[in-house]
């Protein structure tokens, strides 16, 4: 809108000075908004800066006076600092409110100016040639349709831009694997502790029988853990897995089956350490890492003694994580891992029977949720449970202070329980020639016929043998059961009623439980000297190996392999 | 530039008579549909969906005019009130619940957690404005009160109150000073989702003593 | 003293072992006063109590009621000026620009798709009354009751006017605007007109610094060209548009008769005025025919590509909301992707909620992004499509009018009409002006009739 010159003298003489001094108002009040506005957020902008710095100052000097007590100058500075930043903080805020308020006056007075100016200054309306009307309008159309076209190719591009984002998945199934391994596979492996089904039997008799760590010979590698654990090693065909721990990581160690080199770690537990510091005691000799870790395959599953349990894949992916919250366990929660289908069972026993505290959790193995929990009225316990095939359905075995009890591992409702047992109980079940034999520490070997429903206490226990050890799991090979104490008294006794056949003082101490081999018995000793024996009629010994260092663990067996723990060194023994 | 089949202008003006009346009648249906809504919850004053309301007390679904509150148990004290408020002197500040309260000699919420000394010097105190002031009541009692006026709502004191004391201290929107905006600024900042809206007429969720 | 410091360190290091986070806890007992002290009590001030808020909807009622008698049948200029700006002050700066019934929206859509919230009765009205209104009187409401309008009407010193072509691509903006703000609000992640609200700030005095600087741009550019939030941005306008398209009475230029003098052409500072439309030559006719079949064949294509294209952006729209953004959060961490935690993730693990429960809600919250982006999305396609369409067709017209849906009722161009001079001479005098006479206060122009 031009304005015609003409125009402007339509304005009289009177309604002139009116309009001068609307156009001064306005000038001036913009004017004065400015210098407003620039106050304010220069206001802004460098008490933001100032009252941060004091900020931190101030922190620093509240540390500082922890370490230098009674220094009043620095006293009197934190005080005079502390006071600055208050006033400041209060007269800021004054200033911001009283500015606001100023600025929209002033802004309202330049309106004023400038609504009056333009209203007394009446311009006439000027008029362009009339273009071509249709002309006019054919081109408005059609560059309205481009326009919105264009709108289109913005908007499709925005688009784009906004939808091409990684997506965090959550459980997109088909990233994960959730298949569950077949019975046949997990046979071949060495998945948890004490082998597939946590009896301690060899599925493979090619296993060596002597090596020598002097020369070397049968050894096929050994490699250096990072961190120590109790836990024994995990073999899944061409992998090996050991957990580690100390009061500052919880790790997953992948060795590669053949050579031994530490092919990843993976680190657990780092969210749920308190920020304080402050860590999580474990009674050393059970350490951070005591259960041994599972796998199905498909993924690796470890718990540590401080409550959290993760999960690898194979390529040292973490798929996921959970705190279960800190067992109360006066030793050091060391309850190792067991697997039924796709179920991670976690045997949670905690405190006192009063405290019902002990639960046992199952949780679904490639999401980490809870599908199934059990409380237990039992107290503290540093078992395994085991899964056992009997009569054609699967029962989940728990021995604990002083129940044992059964639980179908798929849902995890209660099959038959035993009032038997008592004290600190560390040997975990096995199941072998119809029978579940338990230990009640320093008191009884008990056999259970495992086909009973609910309380079977009085009726289901088919005998009592009077010798049980301590720490190590017993191992059967169906027909001898196998027994042996901390203090190296192995003794053998027939599996069908419990008649004692033979027993051997070893003359060494042994923590790690003993395993069978075809038709030997192998036992690792705390020394690290594995003795290798056949048993039948009587313990005869055929080889008595030293490895040279200490070895809390049970060794692993694979196809014409032996996996031994040290203290510090995983061993392959093979050729 | 097609030219419409132009309806006459009495068709015209018929076609858009019925479209008035479809408008003010999906206005109605709009208008009626949520009226009903919040009728139906709320019966004799009282929310008919027991299952979440504790006798209109405490919570997230109400259906009377509604406030914004924080809830202190899920406050974790993170201090975004302080600083997402509209207004530059947040509508959120610290309030003490005296029964709560255990009027200790060291009060957690006053006191930095290893202080200097037991007085009110500023190297001693947690609050970075001074807004708690201390009285000494009788041995070995002391009163703590909170300064409106001083407070910035940046929960310091609920911090340390939660974790060592009683957890008397705790931030809540005040409602002389809240504009209840539609969306509150802090409410979508906050880590925890401790902003709920409550009815107008029961405004703050108050901690209350446990009876033993 | 160091004494006092190891009871203390003692003593908290004790309490660091019992605290685990807990906010319930009494640690220490309630005292036992013996001096007769008495426990205060907390002070809770109460909120605005209701009834004001039903004041302000009958302000409501009568601003609207009022701006529709200014308009439709005293055409003042002055006068609706003037309540605009008595608009601006109660529903601007006295009421914070809180509750607005632009926003009313989101509450609205809440309240259909969250089973526990439910509209509050004012809120209702302020949605419902202006659209009633509207249907009957047109965009009265834009004109002089609207704070986020009022405060722009204000602000306009120099308008220029934008090439309708321009016009009619920025006018998408409002559509997508509103669509996304029924979308947000229908999946309870926020409410995005409210946030984004570039005039609050300045209603209440203080706000977040980039809605403040939003707003600041907002009045500059305001300064120059017409309302820019009302034409290219408002989601309520959308609305208020196709209602009015319908209004029972309507604004108009002039009082009477349209004369086709041109001296509207210039008058309106937000392109509403529309120019008499002529016949065309056969070829044209037949171009444009075939063009409109293409059209119409391409919206129900243009909807479905839109519907993909907001399906496809699922997972971006659904981090607005704050359960979905925690779970990502949640699970970069879990599986080491990302290092430390938030105050939000720890606040989460603190529940001891499942992350599985989380990760289903997230997912959840995704599916109906999923839904919500093909309707959103489809909706902007079918604008789009019909927009090609309307702009495609032409209706005929004879005389200078007020197009229906654009036209904010302002009233500046009844002072441009000649027509209107007469009428305000003729009611404030009562004469008798001849058509002769009426002749002559035309300016020669030289055509364009």
């Amino acid at each position: 809108m031009t304005v015609n010159s003409d125009s402007t003298s339509r304005i009289s003489g009177a309604a002139n000075q009116w309009y001068a001094s609307a156009v001064s108002t306005a000038i001036v009040g913009a004017v004065f908004s400015l210098i407003i506005l620039v106050l304010l957020v220069s206001n802004f902008i460098r008490s933001s800066v100032i009252q941060a710095q004091r900020e931190q100052e101030l922190i620093n000097q509240k540390v500082e006076i922890q370490n230098r007590p009674g220094d009043e100058q620095l006293l009197e500075r934190i005080r005079r600092l502390d006071l600055q930043y208050r006033q400041n903080l209060f007269r800021n805020l004054d200033f911001m409110r009283k500015g606001a308020y100023l600025l929209l006056g002033s802004v309202v007075i330049t309106l004023i100016g400038f609504k009056g100016a333009s209203s007394l200054k009446k311009r006439m309306p000027t008029l362009q040639p009339a273009a071509d009307r249709l002309t006019e309008q054919v081109c408005d159309a059609k560059f309205s349709r481009l326009a919105v076209t264009a709108g289109i190719v913005v908007l499709g591009f925005g688009a784009l831009l906004l939808a091409v984002r990684p997506e965090i998945a959550f459980f997109e199934t088909i990233q994960l694997d959730t298949s569950i391994p077949s019975p046949e596979q997990i046979s071949k492996n060495w998945p948890r502790f004490r082998g597939p089904e946590g009896l301690g039997i060899s599925a493979y008799t090619n296993v060596p029988d002597h090596w020598d760590v002097k020369t070397g010979e049968g050894i096929l590698w050994k490699t250096e853990v990072p961190l120590a654990g109790m836990n024994s090693p995990v073999v899944w065909e061409d992998r090996v897995f050991l957990s580690g721990g100390d009061p500052n990581s919880l790790e997953v160690y992948c060795f590669d089956a053949f050579d031994g080199r530490l092919l990843w770690t993976g680190s657990v537990g780092r969210l749920s350490m308190r920020n304080d510091n402050e860590s999580l005691d474990v009674m050393e000799d059970t350490g951070y890492a005591a259960p041994t870790v599972a796998t199905d395959g498909r993924r690796i599953y470890a718990i540590f003694a401080t409550g959290v349990v993760g999960s690898f894949d194979f390529d040292g992916n973490k798929i996921w994580e959970k705190d279960l919250g800190m067992p109360d366990n006066m030793y050091g929660y060391a309850c190792s891992l067991a697997m039924f289908e796709n179920l991670l069972l976690i045997q949670n026993d905690q405190g006192y029977v009063e405290d019902e505290k002990s639960v046992f959790i199952a949780l679904e193995s490639f999401s980490g949720r809870t599908i199934w929990q059990a409380k237990r009225p039992v107290a503290s316990s540093w078992t395994s449970p085991i899964v056992a095939q009997i009569d054609g359905r699967y029962q989940l075995i728990t021995c604990s202070n002083p129940l044992v009890i059964a639980y179908n591992p798929a849902d995890g409702t209660e099959l038959w329980r035993a009032d038997c047992l008592g004290a600190d109980v560390a040997p975990s079940p096995i199941y072998a020639n119809g029978l579940v034999f338990v230990i009640e520490p320093h008191m009884n070997t008990l056999a259970i016929r495992p086909d009973g429903s609910g309380d079977v206490t009085e009726t289901h226990i088919a005998y009592k043998i009077d010798f049980a050890p301590d720490i190590c799991s017993p191992v059967s090979n169906g027909e001898m059961l196998f027994l042996l104490s901390t203090d190296g008294l192995l003794c053998c006794y027939k599996t069908e009623d419990g008649t004692k056949l033979w027993e051997k003082e070893m003359g060494e101490y042994f923590q790690s439980s003993p395993s069978v081999v075809g038709d030997k018995l192998y036992l690792l000793s705390e020394e690290g000297v594995m003795f290798i024996a056949e048993v039948e009629p009587e313990y005869k010994e055929v080889a008595k190996i030293a490895l040279g260092e200490k070895c809390f663990a049970s060794p692993a067996f694979a196809d014409g392999r032996i996996y031994i723990r040290g203290r510090k060194n995983l061993y392959c023994i093979g050729n | 530039m097609a030219e419409k089949s132009k309806p006459s202008p009495d068709r015209r003006q018929f076609l858009a008579e019925a479209f008035r009346y479809a408008a003010l009648g999906t206005l109605g249906v709009i208008g009626g549909a949520a009226f009903a809504k919040r009728y139906r919850m709320v019966q004799d004053g009282k929310c008919v969906d027991s299952g979440l309301c504790k006798e209109c007390g405490l919570f997230e679904k109400c259906y009377k005019p509604q406030v914004w509150q924080i809830d202190p148990y899920k406050c974790i004290a993170c201090g975004n009130c302080a600083t997402y408020c509209v207004l530059e002197e947040s509508a959120v500040k610290c309030v003490q619940v005296y029964p709560v309260c255990g009027y200790c000699k060291i009060c957690f919420g006053f006191f930095e957690p290893e202080p200097h000394d037991i007085n009110e010097g500023a190297e001693n105190q947690l609050c970075p404005t001074g807004a708690i002031k201390r009285t000494y009541i009788e041995d070995p009692y002391y009163e703590y009160t909170i300064d409106e006026s001083l407070c910035i709502g940046c929960g310091k004191c609920v911090k340390g109150c939660n974790t060592f004391g009683n957890g008397s201290f705790f931030l809540q929107v005040r409602h002389d000073r809240c504009l209840n905006c539609n969306e509150c600024a802090i409410a979508a900042a906050c880590p925890s989702g401790a902003f709920v809206r409550v009815p107008a007429d029961r405004p703050y969720l108050l901690k209350e003593v446990e009876h033993a | 003293m160091t004494n006092f410091r190891h009871i203390t360190v003692t003593v908290v290091f004790v309490l660091i072992l019992c605290s685990i986070g807990s906010a319930g806890a009494i640690r220490f007992p309630p005292p036992e006063f013996e001096s007769g002290y008495e426990l205060p009590d907390t002070t809770v001030p109460n909120p605005r109590p209701g009834i004001y808020d039903y004041i302000d909807t009958i302000v409501l009622v009568l601003a609207l009621g009022l701006s529709s008698y200014l308009v439709l049948k005293k055409r003042s200029r002055k006068a609706i000026f003037a309540l605009t700006v008595f608009s601006l002050i109660y529903f601007g700066f006295y009421r914070r620009g809180c509750v607005c019934s632009i926003g009313a929206i989101q509450n609205i859509v809440l309240s259909f798709f969250d089973p526990g919230y439910a509209v509050p009765f004012v809120v209702l009205l302020f949605f419902l009354l202006p659209l009633v209104f509207t249907v009957f009187f047109g965009r009265t409401f834009c004109a002089a009751v609207c704070p986020l309008g009022a405060i722009q009407d204000v602000v306009l010193l120099r308008p220029f006017s934008v090439p309708s072509w321009l016009e009619n691509g920025l006018r998408l903006l409002a559509y997508v605007y509103l669509g996304a703000a029924v979308l947000f609000a229908a999946t309870g992640s926020a409410f995005i007109i409210c946030r984004y609200d570039p005039f609050v700030s300045f209603f209440r005095l203080s706000g977040n610094v980039n809605v403040l600087i939003l707003g600041v741009c907002f009045l500059i550019v305001g300064m120059f060209i017409g309302r820019p939030y009302c034409r290219f941005f408002c989601p309520y306008g959308v609305i208020l548009r196709q209602l009015s398209r319908i209004s029972k009475w309507r604004v108009t230029i002039t009082p009477d008769e349209c004369i086709k003098c041109r001296l509207c052409e210039d008058s309106c500072p937000f392109g509403a005025v529309k120019k008499p439309v002529e016949q065309w030559p056969a070829k044209e006719y037949d171009r444009s025919k075939k063009r409109l079949a293409l059209l119409i064949v391409l919206l129900p294509i243009l909807i479905f590509f839109g519907g993909w294209a907001g399906y496809g952006l699922r997972t971006t729209t659904a981090k607005v909301h704050a359960t979905v953004r925690l779970a990502e959060r949640v699970r970069l961490e879990e599986t080491g992707k990302v290092e430390g935690t938030t105050d939000a993730s720890d606040a989460f693990r603190s529940t001891g909620t499942e992350t599985s429960e989380l990760y289903d809600d997230a997912s959840n919250i995704r599916a109906r992004f999923g839904l919500g982006g093909w309707i959103f999305g489809g909706f902007v396609g079918f604008v789009i499509g019909m927009k090609l369409i309307g702009v495609s067709i032409w209706r005929k017209r004879t005389d200078y009018e007020a197009d229906r849906a654009s036209c904010l009722a302002c009233g500046r161009c009844f002072e441009y009409c000649p027509r209107e001079h007469l009428r305000r001479k003729k009611d404030s005098t009562s004469q008798n002006i001849t058509a002769e006479e009426s002749d002559k206060a035309e300016f020669k122009s030289g055509g364009g009739r």
